[in-house]
């Protein structure tokens, strides 16, 4: 997959902009709040309708502007395409593929997909649980588009419950259908992220043991809020509703729903330990590398093709063994586009190859 | 956009933005071709308007639009009384007319469940239908609402009110006629199948 053009209009502090991509790293380089990371947003928000900065899409579009514009011309196995999307301040969203409107965002995905590695992740290992189920969430998207339909489901279920669960004085009787599509909708997320975690852990396991030399091993483990034993559909279902009649008083008092993916966790360990407490930034920097790598390599063996890669403001971060053993992995395959604020800490064959770009103020020109 | 017109055009051109699907464009176009047409022109579709809002209520029995208080579909004794189909809305209903194969009666929620719009089943007419459901010894309660999360939530809520009481259904949904399976994504195929039935 090769990301040949990418057009932008009124987007964050670009009015308009048009980048042409040739070799297969490409590094953007700038001062902080230039625009460097508004533009893997744009290639983001292209790849899962999701931008991971941006709560409204108000915020996407350039001060006093009623709408941004974001066009991409894709080479792709079996045949290119041009992906449009529009955005608008209320919110409502054009998406065409080939210059044809699509309804649903099912149709829209896929066309375009990269695994995104910023500073941020280098924070998946220690951070909060909703980090790594947002992390869980854009792999899905990208691995089988139809999940970010479910998702969308489940998260407008969850919402209603909510706000039932929040009325006073509440009809117990009124829940009732609300469970049935909360554990229906639900079940659909919990059997996807289960699927994805067991195909994903060997694969991380492998990378781990290549990045760190064997020195330690890995193991991930899906901890979902409903204990699931198997992945198995009634077994699950069962579960759902047996947790939510043992939480309801708690759910009463809390006026918020306390059972569901929406509280799932995913559990690394090294040696045994748990990363989150025992492992140092070292540790956790070729963990989440090596997650990256299980990613990328997923996504190609499940496409025929490699995704991009998009460093965000990473690269610099990791030392010069691991910038090394990441050029051995993805170089001649894989279209790379990295962000950075100098290029001193470059592991020096990075640069030998790559295009580069200087960004100044909404500005994208050539070095 | 209006300001520049005078105040009279700039007030219509105002109003008529308030309705629904009618943006500035489309709410100029409309006042000034308003404006050219005569005058009973005018007068017609302002008495249109007001005897519309004046004259159209709800059936007593269904709910339905109505200008009397027992609807056409209600008052008509070709229609099995015994067979209910339950709706959103009276567009529905004019939907559902329109296909011509159902000959039972109707019953219009006025809506779906939706917390988050502060809508329970107290808002919508669900008493009034177990009531009727109960007076009138329904053989069948066909559930025709679409298949939204708030949808889904109303039917299972009707569900278990009403299988106490008689047979209640739902209309299939899924594929489109003449659609491709290929073609259907995993989510509608699974509903479909869901939803299938004996030959």
């Amino acid at each position: 997959m090769y990301l040949h053009h990418l057009h932008l209009w009124h987007f964050r502090n670009y009015t308009e902009q048009a980048i042409t991509f040739s070799g297969n790293q490409t590094i953007l380089l700038g001062d902080n709040a230039q625009g460097k990371s508004n533009l893997i947003e744009a290639i983001l928000l292209l790849a899962t309708l999701h931008s991971p900065r941006a709560q409204r899409d108000g915020d996407l579009i350039q001060t006093n502007q009623a709408m941004a514009r974001l066009q991409a011309d894709v080479e792709r196995q079996p045949d290119p395409a041009q992906l449009t999307l529009t955005l608008r301040a209320s919110g409502r969203r054009t998406l065409a593929v080939n210059q044809q409107t699509q309804r649903r965002q099912v149709d829209f995905l896929g066309y375009l997909r990269a695994v995104f590695f910023s500073c941020l992740d280098l924070e998946l290992v220690r951070g909060g649980p909703g980090q790594r189920r947002e992390w869980l969430d854009q792999t899905l998207v990208q691995l089988e588009p139809l999940y970010s339909q479910l998702l969308q489901e489940y998260q407008r279920v969850l919402r209603q419950r909510n706000a039932l669960l929040r009325q006073e004085p509440l009809t117990p009787a009124h829940l009732t259908p609300w469970n049935d599509l909360l554990i229906q909708t639900g079940t659909r997320l919990i059997r996807r992220r289960f699927r994805l975690l067991e195909r994903l852990a060997p694969l991380a396991q492998t990378w781990h043991q290549r990045i760190s030399q064997a020195a330690e091993a890995l193991e991930i483990t899906y901890a979902p809020c409903v204990p699931v034993p198997e992945n198995d559909h009634e077994v699950i279902r069962a579960q759902f509703q047996r947790q939510l009649e043992v939480k309801l008083p708690a759910e009463l008092a809390q006026k918020t729903t306390l059972v569901g993916p929406h509280r799932d966790e995913v559990q690394f360990r090294l040696n045994g330990h748990p990363a989150r407490t025992y492992a140092s930034q070292g540790q956790q920097r070729t963990l989440v590398l090596a997650l990256k790598m299980a990613e990328l390599e997923l996504l190609e063996t499940i496409l025929g093709e490699p995704p991009l890669l998009l460093l965000d403001d990473v690269l610099a971060e990791l030392d010069l063994k691991r910038q090394q053993q990441l050029l051995t992995i993805i170089s001649e395959r894989v279209q790379t586009i990295i962000t950075t604020t100098d290029l001193e800490r470059f592991y020096p064959p990075w640069l030998a190859g790559a295009q580069q770009f200087q960004v100044v103020q909404g500005q994208v020109i050539p070095r | 956009m209006s300001s520049a017109y005078t105040r009279p055009l700039a007030r219509l051109i105002e109003r008529l933005q308030r309705l629904p699907g009618i943006g500035p464009k489309s709410a100029q176009r409309l006042a000034l071709h308003l404006l050219k047409q005569p005058d009973q022109e005018i007068h017609a579709l302002a008495n249109a308007l007001l005897e519309a809002k004046q004259q159209v209520g709800h059936c007593q029995i269904c709910y339905h639009l109505s200008a009397e208080p027992i609807c056409e579909i209600c008052a008509n004794p070709e229609r099995d009384n015994q067979t209910i189909c339950v709706v959103t809305d009276s567009r529905d209903v004019i939907a559902l007319e329109k296909t011509r194969e159902y000959r039972g009666k109707y019953h219009v929620l006025g809506g779906v469940i939706s917390p988050m719009d502060g809508i329970g089943p107290e808002q919508l007419t669900i008493t009034a239908l177990v009531k009727r459901v109960g007076e009138t010894q329904a053989k069948e309660v066909i559930l025709a609402l679409s298949p939204t999360i708030e949808g889904e939530t109303t039917i299972l809520y009707l569900g278990r009110l009403l299988q106490p009481l008689t047979r209640v259904t739902r209309i299939a949904s899924g594929l489109p006629v003449g659609g491709d399976l290929e073609y259907a994504d995993e989510l509608t195929l699974a509903k479909a199948l869901e939803g299938r039935r004996e030959l």
